[in-house]
């Protein structure tokens, strides 16, 4: 079920509210979790049931290895908890890989042998990246005794709970399950209410209204058009960068509002990071619980920066390697992992230089690495990619036909006059969309900051009747693009 | 400031008002505007006109085809001239081509009596093979037929106007297509589903008077009519084309067009023949002068009236 779907937003999320706090009213504390946990597996199981029984065995695993893990000094073992630990992840990324990445590693083997191995095929279980990392978390958090959990129901809470389920923010165990037993959150709280009702609604104003008119548009340029001119190109490619935003912060923004509603605390995903001065900085505002997850669970595991300075260079670039390769199964992901990890590599020498540069300058070569190397990871394949690099760096500038007498002298640099665009030609409002938009993610507040200043009056309650009548827009019905890792 | 009980109250009355209003204008929609089906205005308005209009009970001849049969037909006169016609439904509707005509065809089952196709056109309505998409022959065979559980009634009323704006859009361009007092006013259904254009002198679009059909002719067009002849056989429904007059003025001006108006006739009857199909010239039958022209190829009311007398003789001729 899509959170921006009229079966969501007028039946389920009412119908799994009510009845949760009406059993936490009387006091069926544990039959609220159930039927949440039901509730959540309803929501998982409305695109396809096949991807049911993959969750609940993955979740049945995860929390027998968590629980042997968290009572490991209490009794006497014959495996180790390290062995048991290993067994958990390997079982863990053994299951993403074979749905995820089996078909990439045939297709690359019959490359290089030469074979004719058949493709499997297999469709990606929704929510599989996110829904593994997180349990990877808690296996590792109680290996670490920072979490531990003897009950089957909490621990189906913690994976399932739905807003969170599908695309993330990837959470930690030890942050969410405190927040299900207090006592004061089994009470509706209209603060929350008011405050989630306002995040969900600019979250879906993002999604529906941003998100999906860029989209439109990044389509056109990324699979319609054959060759792109300059400003066709650059169109494109922007607007790829704020549908990918727009689109998932929106998401997240859903999820986090109606958490809300359900007095549960989920933490930001997004802070501005197109306003990122580096792609440092940028990595602590983009998709910030892969990157803590990223950072530790991959990078410091790996030595981090205590081993030297060429160790931590290698530690960096393989972190966003395996980021990329987690983001989807093909060489386009890979490079994008490699042009983040080494920009980071960079970064990280500059300042060990101890150079410094002007912040405007920083933020524009920031931002503009960043929108170049979406285009990989947007792309279908790397013609697709090139297609859209060749048309921002050389494709042909065309000059309106009104603009000719005045730009004549440019002739000899082979910039011609006519149509600006046949690909976006009608699309009037798009120079409006890109200028608005540069504007929304510069000078205005994030959804986070919003959320901060939020107070229950009558400004917030007029933005969020606006944000609300995107539901009259939500015909044009699409998938959120980070389901699709 | 609000308290927060007063604050989220407040904004689910308003929340709540916008939903019941947005309802409510859904149902008054509904009830005065053709429900959008297809993003096709025309098409829409004929599915809503059968099922509100017409006793498909009683209807033995249809006519289709594209505004070249919606205009170029008028039922009224069939049923008055003809001894064998009595109850026509003029099914056309603008802008169609002859896949979408097939499509449209599938409803036919829904008239239990119906002895005769009558596909009125030009060597212009085999130029595009378009179809519809999501077309659900089966869904509006039930909708037309008032069989629909409230449910699905409900269902397809949200859907058809879950895009409000477009509701509203569509509100807008009926008023001003059909609604106001101007010469397309007149493009109201008769009670067969016709429309005649009562289009004369100076409200004549020189544009369109003058403008030059291309002469191709789509393959996959041509064999969506073999389709059609092959499935009205196995009904036993006789199959009538219909190729209605041209303006000469054009046709002794391009040689393009005065080419294909030579082998269309040709073209068509080797189609129709092996499926005792019938072709009727009427263009070549008739002679009609500018008179009879609402612009080179849909004819006024008058160019209409006199269609429909000569293809009822027509038909009584080959019934007889």
């Amino acid at each position: 079920m899509l959170f921006n779907s009229y079966a969501f937003i007028f039946f389920f999320l009412p119908l799994t509210f009510f009845v949760y706090f009406y059993l936490n009213k009387k006091r069926l504390t544990e039959a609220s979790k159930a039927f949440l946990v039901f509730a959540s597996l309803f929501f998982y199981s409305w695109w396809n049931i096949v991807y049911l029984p993959l969750i609940l065995i993955s979740m049945l695993f995860n929390y027998t290895l968590g629980r042997e893990l968290s009572q490991y000094n209490q009794k006497s073992r014959t495996y180790s908890a390290k062995k048991i630990l290993s067994v958990g992840i390997i079982f863990n990324l053994a299951l993403l890989g074979y749905f995820k990445y089996s078909d990439f590693f045939i297709l690359n083997i019959n490359r290089v042998i030469g074979s004719d191995i058949s493709l499997l095929h297999l469709a990606l279980p929704l929510a599989i990246s996110f829904y593994t990392f997180q349990q990877i978390a808690y296996l590792v958090d109680s290996y670490r005794s920072e979490t531990k959990e003897y009950d089957f129901l909490n621990y189906a809470v913690f994976v399932t709970f739905f807003p969170q389920l599908i695309a993330g923010p990837i959470v930690h165990h030890a942050e969410m399950m405190p927040q299900f037993d207090m006592l004061k959150n089994k009470v509706m709280s209209y603060r929350n209410i008011a405050l989630g009702l306002f995040i969900f609604s600019m979250g879906l104003f993002k999604k529906v209204v941003i998100a999906d008119t860029f989209a439109i548009w990044a389509t056109q340029g990324f699979d319609v058009a054959q060759e792109l001119n300059m400003l066709e190109a650059w169109v494109t490619s922007l607007s790829y960068t704020f549908q990918l935003y727009f689109d998932f912060s929106g998401y997240t923004d859903m999820a986090i509002g109606i958490a809300l509603l359900f007095n549960i605390q989920i933490p930001k995903n997004f802070f501005s990071p197109y306003k990122a001065t580096s792609i440092q900085d940028f990595w602590r505002r983009w998709h910030i619980t892969l990157s803590r997850f990223l950072r530790d669970y991959i990078y410091i595991p790996l030595g981090g920066n205590r081993k030297g300075e060429v160790r931590t260079y290698t530690n960096l670039f393989t972190t966003f390697v395996l980021g990329g390769i987690w983001h989807g199964a093909g060489w386009t992901f890979v490079l994008w992992g490699m042009l983040h990890g080494f920009a980071l590599v960079v970064h990280r020498a500059w300042q060990k230089l101890g150079f410094k540069m002007n912040t405007l300058l920083a933020w524009f070569i920031t931002f503009n690495f960043i929108n170049i190397a979406w285009v990989f990871f947007r792309a279908l394949n790397f013609e697709s990619a090139i297609k859209v690099l060749k048309g921002m760096f050389t494709g042909a500038i065309i000059l309106p036909v009104s603009w000719v007498e005045y730009f004549s002298f440019l002739k000899d640099w082979e910039i011609t006059s006519g149509t600006w665009s046949k690909l976006y030609q009608g699309e009037f409002y798009l120079g409006f969309w890109l200028l608005a938009t540069f504007i929304i993610i510069l000078v205005f507040p994030n959804s986070m900051e919003w959320k901060k200043k939020f107070k229950p009056n009558l400004f917030y309650m007029i933005l969020t009747v606006l944000f609300f009548l995107s539901i009259f827009m939500l015909y044009r019905k699409s998938e959120f693009i980070y389901f699709n890792f | 400031m609000l308290r927060s009980k007063t604050y989220v109250k407040v904004l689910f009355s308003i929340l709540g008002l916008i939903i019941v209003s947005t309802i409510g204008y859904v149902v008054y929609f509904a009830k005065h505007y053709p429900i959008p089906i297809m993003d096709h205005i025309s098409f829409d308005a004929k599915i809503q006109f059968i099922r509100e209009h017409v006793n498909i009970d009683e209807i033995d001849t249809v006519v289709i085809g594209s505004s070249l049969a919606l205009n170029n037909i008028q039922g009224i006169y069939l049923e008055k001239d003809s001894q064998k016609v009595s109850h026509v439904l003029n099914l056309s509707v603008w802008s169609i081509d002859a896949p979408q005509v097939e499509q449209i065809l599938g409803l036919t089952d829904v008239f239990p009596k119906l002895e005769r196709i009558i596909y009125s056109g030009q060597f212009t309505s085999f130029n595009h093979a378009n179809s519809f998409k999501n077309f659900d022959v089966n869904f509006l065979k039930r909708y037309i037929n008032h069989t629909l559980n409230p449910l699905e009634y409900e269902k397809f009323l949200f859907n058809g106007c879950k895009d409000i704006l477009f509701c509203r859009d569509r509100q807008l361009s009926w008023v001003k297509e059909y609604g106001d007092n101007h010469k397309f006013s007149y493009l109201n259904f008769d009670y067969t589903g016709s429309a005649p254009l009562n289009m004369h002198g100076k409200d004549i679009i020189q544009k369109r008077w003058i403008k030059v059909d291309g002469a191709g002719q789509h393959p996959n067009a041509l064999k969506a009519l073999e389709r059609m002849l092959k499935k009205a056989q196995a009904k036993k429904i006789k199959f009538y084309f219909v190729q209605t007059p041209y303006r000469q003025a054009m046709i002794d001006k391009y040689p393009h067009i005065k080419d294909i108006m030579q082998s269309f006739p040709d073209e068509m009857k080797s189609i129709l023949s092996p499926y005792n199909g019938t072709f009727i010239n009427l263009h070549k039958k008739l002679h009609l002068d500018d008179s009879h022209f609402a612009d080179r190829s849909h004819l006024n009311n008058k160019g209409s009236k006199v269609v429909s007398e000569a293809l009822a003789f027509d038909i009584d001729l080959y019934e007889n």
